[in-house]
């Protein structure tokens, strides 16, 4: 082309070295501009935006997951954008790779937003476990600026999908394990449990409140007390608990809860009490760093707009959400997503790793 | 339409004929409205789904409680069946957290493209800093501006003592 055609950053820099025509793989300048500010990119029709991010917010506010895999479907595929990313692996490699970068980061909008106001409502009611946090938070920023530089500008739309893929057949993994007998007998017996503890509890009266109080901290052992309880955690597992979950949230572009509760809770045994606002922090300070990374090391440039149309959708699901789950019994929801996630899953995955898809998309 | 939100926001930018002072100026204006706009969204999903956010909030809390209980009981068999209750409890408390993050956040980024579109290669020198800064730095602290501008605005004519109860509410929400 010879020109940016107006174009800021990396996107402008690859438009300026893409054949002119209007072929695969060509940038026609005369074409009118599509997502991104490109010409001739997809027009995303932003009625179907709404549409699916209702869907996404419906997901979101139904299940309590699963959406921000279904926020990259609609990048991938239902916008057109990752189709229209692979047309440039042999004219414009530097194109495919940083349109990569922009559907990330633009997955981390979405899903990473999540966390904003959950942190400062956990913040004012002091139910952040700052030891905990610092730790975490610290691999976070080392795990989410490593993924996004290293990857940054590196990764065909190819290898991303094929991950992808993998990433969504983990979390259908999970999902299966819920609905399994063995996975639905062990949350049989927590609720029974629960529910007997919750009796006993009303005979002997509530036990006074006293939230979380850090005690010492150490390199090895952090010590803090919770309703009078002393609990310790090793400050170093907790950051490379961060840095890997980061890394792994910022390379497939999602926001990382998913993974960071069960860790707290299941592999450092910490209380939900104090899991659910430190989690929602390491959430947080991954997606900024993350982001800025992408944006400013790589130069991923964004779609605002369209950021913006789909969280229109996502707050109109999730007032849909909560009005027709009452219709349907989460186990079936559950069974609904395991089927759409193997789907996907294998979708993606033999589309990015082999060339063709062994489902139909 | 466009035209109409576009003549709008670029008389924002021409409040003083200072080019520096009008760009601070204007872009902290729309912030203002983005919060403004936001915050009235917010409200409205809030309104809507009141109800079902606080059954789950007060599901999280029982089961929160009921685990910090179990841990002072030093019963470590229900300490491990509440946790993972409350696991499951707060991936709903907090996707549904999102729905109203995206109300109240949404107006954010058509601002951001509105800015893109005519400042994306400009970039401002700051004030006291031998430093410049693209449009997306120079929103973002206007954004965050705004929004303690708003919320103190709010504390001050709206949360009097009659409606505190309410308004914190509203206020803990979100």
């Amino acid at each position: 082309m010879g020109s940016d055609l107006g174009l800021a950053g990396k996107i402008g820099d690859a438009v300026k070295n893409a054949p002119a025509g209007k072929g695969k793989g060509q940038i026609d300048a005369n074409a009118p501009r599509g997502v991104f500010g490109i010409p001739g990119a997809p027009q995303v029709n932003y009625m179907l935006a709404i549409l699916w991010a209702t869907w996404v917010g419906w997901i979101f506010s139904t299940v309590g997951a699963f959406g921000g895999v279904m926020a990259g479907v609609g990048h991938m595929s239902v916008y057109g954008l990752g189709d229209y990313a692979r047309t440039f692996k042999d004219t414009v490699p530097a194109l495919n790779r940083t349109l990569t970068d922009s559907i990330r980061t633009s997955n981390q909008w979405l899903v990473g937003l999540s966390s904003i106001l959950s942190v400062i409502n956990y913040f004012k009611s002091k139910r952040l476990s700052w030891p905990l946090g610092l730790a975490l938070g610290a691999g976070s920023i080392v795990g989410a600026f490593s993924a996004a530089s290293l990857s940054g500008g590196k990764v065909s739309f190819s290898q991303y999908q094929g991950w992808f893929g993998f990433f969504v057949l983990v979390v259908a993994g999970f999902l299966f394990y819920e609905t399994t007998p063995r996975g639905q007998a062990s949350k049989k017996a927590a609720k029974a449990a629960a529910q007997a503890f919750e009796q006993t509890v009303k005979e002997k009266g509530d036990v006074c409140a006293l939230g979380v109080c850090a005690k010492d901290w150490g390199i090895t052992k952090s010590t803090f007390t919770f309703f009078g309880s002393e609990f310790s955690f090793n400050p170093i597992w907790a950051f490379f608990g961060g840095v890997v979950i980061a890394a792994i949230s910022a390379f497939i572009g999602v926001g990382g809860g998913f993974l960071y509760v069960p860790y707290l809770t299941t592999f450092v045994g910490l209380p939900m009490y104090i899991v659910a606002g430190t989690s929602a922090l390491a959430v947080f300070i991954s997606m900024v760093t993350s982001i800025t990374t992408y944006i400013q090391l790589a130069g991923a440039g964004m779609d605002w707009g369209l950021v913006g149309i789909q969280l229109i959708g996502v707050f109109v699901g999730s007032m849909i959400g909560p009005r027709t789950q009452k219709y349907i019994p989460d186990i079936w929801l559950k069974r609904l997503f395991i089927v759409l996630a193997l789907y996907v899953g294998i979708g993606y995955f033999t589309k990015g790793f082999f060339g063709q898809a062994w489902v139909p998309m | 339409m466009a035209e109409i939100f576009d003549a709008i926001f670029i008389s924002l930018y021409r409040l003083t004929g200072n080019p520096l002072w009008d760009y601070f100026i204007g872009t902290f204006l729309l912030a203002l409205l983005s919060v403004l706009v936001g915050q009235g969204t917010a409200f409205l999903v809030l309104s809507a789904n009141r109800n079902h956010l606080e059954n789950l909030d007060s599901r999280f809390a029982t089961l929160s409680r009921l685990t910090a209980s179990a841990m002072e009981m030093g019963d470590m068999q229900s300490y491990k069946s509440l946790n993972k209750e409350a696991n499951d409890a707060y991936g709903q408390v907090f996707f549904n957290r999102f729905g109203l993050s995206a109300a109240s956040l949404w107006p954010v980024f058509f601002a951001l493209a509105w800015m893109q579109e005519h400042f994306a290669h400009i970039l401002i020198p700051i004030p006291f800093l031998d430093s410049k800064a693209n449009y997306f730095v120079i929103f973002l602290g206007s954004y965050i501006m705004a929004r303690i501008f708003f919320s103190r605005a709010r504390r001050h004519f709206v949360d009097h003592p009659g409606q505190s109860a309410e308004s914190s509410t509203v206020l803990n929400a979100r």
